[in-house]
């Protein structure tokens, strides 16, 4: 399965909540109103707005999407030899 | 398969995308007012306070149109729509027939009537590298005025403190989204701007500018008041001149259904510019930010290729004014809710709930993000 690390900048989340509505097993918001990272849905070792998770090709997709759907662009991703996938 | 997309914003970008993933051979044309590739407006705050870069606002390149195999059309508008032969008249007089049309125009600022140099809008790339040139240009002795008490009103808000020029900011109502907020509510936003500085005058109308070229201030109700950068964001009117004319209806915005679907056979809406029925709120809803358009392009676009999805986002808005996070979640209209209930004070934060047939059916938070996710919850139920 493809590995992704997925970073939020929570200088840019505006809250829009994009990222939200696509992958909500992958995005939440906390009380600052900021996006962060789960892991299938789990906060294991507690809120992080970075994470490396193990996902299906089609979860690989739909969290792509839900970057792509961020206003401000605060979504970033990587393949698990660190090279940026999103923004390109 | 001819699809004509009128609008090169997230809405009609991303309908354009979702087009081209059903409908692999289908002729794609997209009428673009801008002559840039698709950018996010949303980022066009970031980009004025330096946060990021300009070339970092774009979210496609001119390539991918051509990859895409979309026809892209730029800096043309369309004049006419003739629905019974099924085509469009554009700015540059040529006639585009079309199979299926997409309106996603979205809004233009409310304009104030007398223009000088320092008078400043912020919808556009343009309009902030025009605002940039402005703030550079006058350096020390810019002094910046604020028009309006809403979501535009925030970013000049931003920008000024970040280029340190002195504000006065000036709005009709009694408070910031008078029409939304309460009094509470809006009694601590201007406090909170006062503590940071700002010159907060309510009930005020800007009735004239003063200056020859350049500004150097404006007159009100309230007396005058000095400027040399005027920021305007008095609301914005949706873009549907010529589809009204064609016999669509129009309220607030194009009137859609929840398939996106206007009055006239065959062309869609979606973004600033529609106003949709929503079976939810049990009434149409505008709901004019940037997820919805994208959402609601997404969903036009592949309905447009024979698919039958509905649109059933609720409207989410979030800004921050000055460091203070305001919130508004679902159906917000004073004048739908059937009972409006305020809970907190301006150190717990204020969240206002919006009840109608004894549901809750929106909110509004002032400074009180956490409320968030539990209030979507029981608004989505």
């Amino acid at each position: 399965m493809p590995r992704l690390i997925i970073k939020v900048d929570p200088e840019l989340c505006i809250g829009a909540a994009s990222c939200v509505t696509v992958a909500p097993d992958t995005f939440r918001l906390n009380e600052e109103n900021k996006a962060f990272v789960l892991d299938h849905g789990q906060e294991p070792g507690g809120s992080s707005y970075e994470r490396t998770l193990e996902v299906t090709e089609e979860e690989k997709e739909n969290i792509l999407l839900s970057a792509q759907s961020c206003p401000t662009l605060a979504v970033s991703i990587f393949d698990e030899t660190g090279t940026q996938i999103f923004p390109a | 398969m001819r699809y004509v997309v009128v609008g090169g914003g997230i809405a009609g970008v991303s309908a354009c995308e979702a087009i081209r993933k059903q409908d692999a051979k289908g002729e794609i044309i997209l009428v673009d007012a801008e002559e840039h590739p698709l950018y996010s407006r949303v980022l066009l705050g970031p980009y004025l306070v330096g946060k990021i870069s300009r070339e970092q606002i774009f979210l496609k390149t001119e390539a991918w149109y051509q990859a895409q195999r979309i026809e892209w059309l730029r800096g043309l508008s369309v004049r006419q729509l003739d629905p019974v032969n099924h085509h469009l008249v554009l700015s540059d007089e040529r006639e585009i027939p079309y199979d299926k049309c997409l309106i996603a125009t979205g809004c233009q600022p409310r304009l104030l009537g007398e223009d000088l140099r320092g008078v400043s809008y912020l919808r556009t790339l343009d309009d902030a590298d025009h605002l940039l040139q402005l703030l550079r240009e006058q350096g020390d002795r810019a002094q910046g005025l604020i028009f309006g008490g809403g979501f535009i009103a925030c970013e000049y808000l931003k920008t000024f403190e970040h280029f340190k020029v002195p504000t006065t900011l000036l709005f009709r109502g009694p408070w910031f989204w008078s029409r939304t907020l309460d009094a509470q509510s809006g009694r601590m936003i201007t406090t909170h701007l006062e503590r940071k500085g700002v010159r907060v005058i309510s009930s005020t109308c800007v009735e004239e500018l003063i200056g020859k070229n350049d500004l150097g201030g404006v007159k009100t109700n309230q007396g005058e008041f000095a400027g040399t950068i005027l920021g305007i964001g008095i609301g914005t009117v949706p873009e549907s001149d010529w589809f009204q004319k064609a016999g669509g209806k129009v309220q607030e915005g194009i009137c859609v259904n929840a398939f996106l679907e206007t009055t006239i056979p065959d062309v869609s809406a979606s973004g600033d510019v529609c106003e949709i029925e929503s079976a939810r709120f049990g009434r149409s809803l505008v709901s004019r930010t940037w997820s919805q358009a994208l959402f609601q392009g997404r969903v036009a676009g592949a309905n447009m290729t024979g698919r039958k999805e509905t649109f059933c986002e609720i409207p989410a808005l979030s800004m921050s004014v000055l460091g203070l996070e305001v919130i508004f979640l679902g159906d917000t209209s004073r004048e739908h809710a059937e009972k409006i209930i305020v809970e907190g004070d301006e150190t717990t934060g204020i969240v206002q709930r919006f009840l109608r047939g004894g549901k809750l059916v929106g909110a509004t938070l002032v400074g009180r993000s956490k409320d968030r996710s539990t209030l979507t919850q029981e608004i989505t139920g």
